[in-house]
């Protein structure tokens, strides 16, 4: 005889398939779905009497967020990444979703004067922002300069060559690019109101009926205290900002933008700069070509009047 | 960056490049099952697995499961799931070992020539029936449905045959939250009726192996009431408590089991078969608690049990599991403690002329404590899309029991292992689609 018990398939989604799902009630009709995926911690809010659509939600969503984290993921061996990686200096031929991110990083460098390039990677090799003061020498830098330059590449869809010592990174976009996807994927499975949350990068398709979505920004120096609250309708909202991510020497906060022209952190760049736009991926974008400008952010936001907020 | 173009225009561009980007992903979407069928199956998710069962010296089981089941998406679900179970092997018959040869006649049956047997047992040896074989399918309905926002129904019916045995069962079970569903209770109540066909007819209990008289058909019912208390502690730790009490009632003897009758001086005089208590009552307390961290968690779970044959036990599990960091593998471990006391008529073997009312030398219902040490490690698989489809799991398990040493051996049977420790070794593979 076997009586299973209820309780617990009530409260952890069955099935999840990477990582723990885990589905609760925050208020009435409000459902939070939460898992962590790109380093980040995830969550889907839902507006929904129905925790059922909730977990479904939440399912669909986590599943997007580990597949694009697992095919380009940096720390493991078995991503497109690392394949592409293990293949330099040959010709290879990528499949459609890496050659569709190529050709926006293409665009995007061209778009930015090659100060957004996913080839600058490398500069981690020299520069590691741990909150220390372990800045990098010069000589370090200008060696790992002739690495960079997308440009380099030999890149014609979907046929790529990477050039050796040569590096790809797509953590520029890739948690935008996660969400937007994700997004995809939601709208098509469900139309109650949710709100997708990758560590701060955001997209919604409708607000609940009366309330718009309220999105704390964090004040970059103090976790967990937004420093404002934004409403949120429908769109994105994306964040480039180095609340985490900084070295500190001779009082010099160098933020972890760096410009791939000079290898150094840009200077007098905004602690964070927050953007809204239709997609994530754009926000996204914006965003960090905004930090790309040091202290001209804030014109070059008004010069292209999108809607932004600079935490200075 | 100094802007080459005019001001507006990177923003178009970057406008047009996601939409590019982001409408071909879409078009890649549509590579997921569109037909009426697949979509249909893509719902559904398989898990089959294989497990092999070998206790050192005795008995081997294969045992492969598949089952199935559909996630709606209003909380509803149903499963179904198909058990088979091929044993065989030696099994001890309840008898004590000897100083001398000591020969027994099979049931004759058990096995699948249909013909007597009848096996002999070196002395010293603990004598089991080599010829022990059984089949055994089960099939297995589940189905949940929300019945309103805080209330969830599950219902389960269960059925399983062997030669000499069929089995059936159902359950029911209502949960309720509360406290914004931080609280689960739930209430759940079963039924079971089996029907014995031992091999051979049922033995007339407590009388003469020898004489082998046999009576018809047996059967035993029962029911049983589950009371669950289910609470999220906080964001990443879940407790639950559950009582549960079941009675069973009718034929509870195990048909195959014999006790050996000796003498002061140790010498088997013959054997009997065994006779339990038409009813049995079990009332059992189970406290869990889990804890779940970005990339492990760990549970730990006890049980207490009580019945109305005198057995008490106890188990405390221990387990925790690890993630990659990738969350495509994982480790768990597991470490489960069992202790029970004897059942109050267990008797290792009787002396002559017994004139009791319940006897039994079955080692299941001995003073015994157990240990067994689990490793389980799965790897995540994906389908062509890269997406998680699969899960292929291994899981190993290493059993060892140790019986208490109960009454000395008198005279003859003095020096031999009457109380004979088990090692087992499970290894599981197991696949989820």
């Amino acid at each position: 005889m076997s009586i299973r018990c209820g309780g617990v398939a009530h409260t952890t989604a069955r099935n999840s398939p990477a990582g723990p799902l885990v589905v609760e009630e925050r208020t009435r009709d409000l459902y939070a779905a939460s898992f962590s995926a790109m380093a980040s911690p995830c969550e889907v809010l839902v507006h929904t009497s129905n925790r059922g659509h909730a977990l479904e939600l939440g399912n669909v969503i986590a599943r997007e967020a580990w597949r694009v984290e697992q095919k380009y993921s940096r720390y493991r061996d078995d991503s497109v990444l690392a394949w592409i990686h293990s293949n330099r200096g040959d010709r290879i031929s990528v499949d459609s979703e890496t050659a569709s991110l190529l050709d926006f990083a293409g665009h995007c460098y061209k778009l930015s004067d090659g100060r957004f390039d996913v080839t600058s990677g490398v500069l981690r090799r020299a520069w590691q922002f741990d909150g220390s003061d372990r800045v990098p020498d010069k000589a370090t830098i200008e060696s790992l300069l002739p690495l960079i330059g997308f440009d380099k590449l030999r890149w014609q869809s979907p046929e790529l060559l990477l050039p050796l010592d040569m590096e790809l990174d797509f953590g520029g976009i890739g948690k935008e690019y996660a969400v937007d996807r994700a997004y995809d994927l939601a709208v098509a499975h469900r139309s109650d109101p949710f709100l997708i949350n990758f560590g701060g990068d955001l997209r919604t398709n409708r607000s609940p009926p009366d309330t718009p979505w309220q999105v704390g920004i964090e004040r970059p120096d103090t976790e967990r205290e937004a420093a404002l609250v934004l409403a949120l309708e429908r769109g994105a909202l994306a964040t480039s900002g180095d609340s985490r991510r900084f070295l500190l020497k001779d009082s010099i906060r160098y933020s972890h933008i760096l410009d791939p022209h000079s290898g150094w952190p840009v200077p007098n760049a905004p602690r964070s700069v927050t953007v809204a736009a239709s997609s994530c991926t754009e926000a996204g974008l914006l965003a960090t070509l905004a930090m790309l400008q040091g202290a001209q952010a804030r014109r070059f936001m008004e010069a292209h009047q999108v809607q932004h907020w600079i935490l200075e | 960056m100094q802007l080459k173009r005019e001001e507006g225009g990177v923003r178009h561009r970057l406008i047009a490049a996601s939409c590019a980007l982001l409408s071909a992903s879409a078009g890649r979407a549509e590579e997921a099952p569109n037909t009426g069928i697949e979509r249909a199956l893509s719902d559904w998710s398989l898990e089959s697995a294989l497990a092999y069962y070998h206790e050192d010296g005795r008995v081997q089981a294969i045992e492969p499961v598949v089952s199935v089941s559909k996630a709606y998406g209003d909380g509803a679900s149903i499963g179904l799931n198909l058990t088979f179970d091929a044993l065989s092997g030696a099994s001890p018959n309840g008898a004590s070992p000897s100083r001398t040869p000591q020969t027994f006649a099979s049931p004759s049956g058990k096995s699948f020539t249909g013909g007597k047997h009848s096996y002999a047992i070196a002395p010293g040896d603990l004598p089991e029936d080599p010829h022990y074989s059984d089949l055994r399918a089960a099939l297995g309905a589940d189905w949940t449905l929300p019945l309103e926002r805080l209330l969830t129904a599950n219902f389960g019916a269960k059925f399983s045959y062997e030669d000499d045995f069929y089995s059936g069962s159902v359950n029911a079970l209502l949960a309720r939250d509360f406290n914004e569903k931080n609280t689960t209770v739930s209430f759940g109540a079963s039924y079971e009726a089996d029907s014995l066909h031992p091999i051979g007819g049922t033995p007339v209990p407590l009388t003469n192996y020898a004489l082998f008289e046999k009576t018809g058909d047996q059967s035993k019912d029962g029911t049983g009431l589950l009371l669950s208390l289910t609470q999220v502690m906080s964001r990443n730790w879940l407790s639950e408590v559950n009582l549960s009490v079941d009675r069973f009632t009718g034929y509870l003897n195990d048909p195959y089991k014999i006790i050996s009758v000796i003498d002061a001086a140790g010498d088997v005089r013959g054997y009997v078969y065994e006779n339990r208590p038409d009813s049995r009552t079990r009332r059992s307390v189970y406290l869990d608690n889990r804890v779940a961290w970005e990339r492990s968690s760990a549970g730990v779970s006890l049980r207490y049990m009580t019945d109305d044959w005198g057995i008490h036990s106890e188990t405390v599990q221990l387990h925790l599991q690890w993630w990659t960091a990738e969350r495509d593998k994982y480790v768990q471990p597991t470490l489960r403690w069992y202790r029970q006391s004897a059942a109050d008529f267990y008797t290792p073997w009787l002396y002559t002329a017994p004139d009791l009312s319940s006897a039994s030398s079955d080692s299941r219902l001995a003073a015994l404590q157990a240990l067994t040490y689990g490793l389980k490690y799965g790897i995540k698989l994906r389908d062509k899309l890269g997406r998680e489809s699969s899960e292929f799991n291994v899981r190993i398990e290493y059993y060892q029991q140790t019986q208490e040493n109960g009454l000395p051996g008198p005279g003859a049977l003095r020096g031999l292992d009457l109380y004979p420790d088990l090692k087992a070794i499970l290894v599981q593979i197991g696949f989820r689609y």
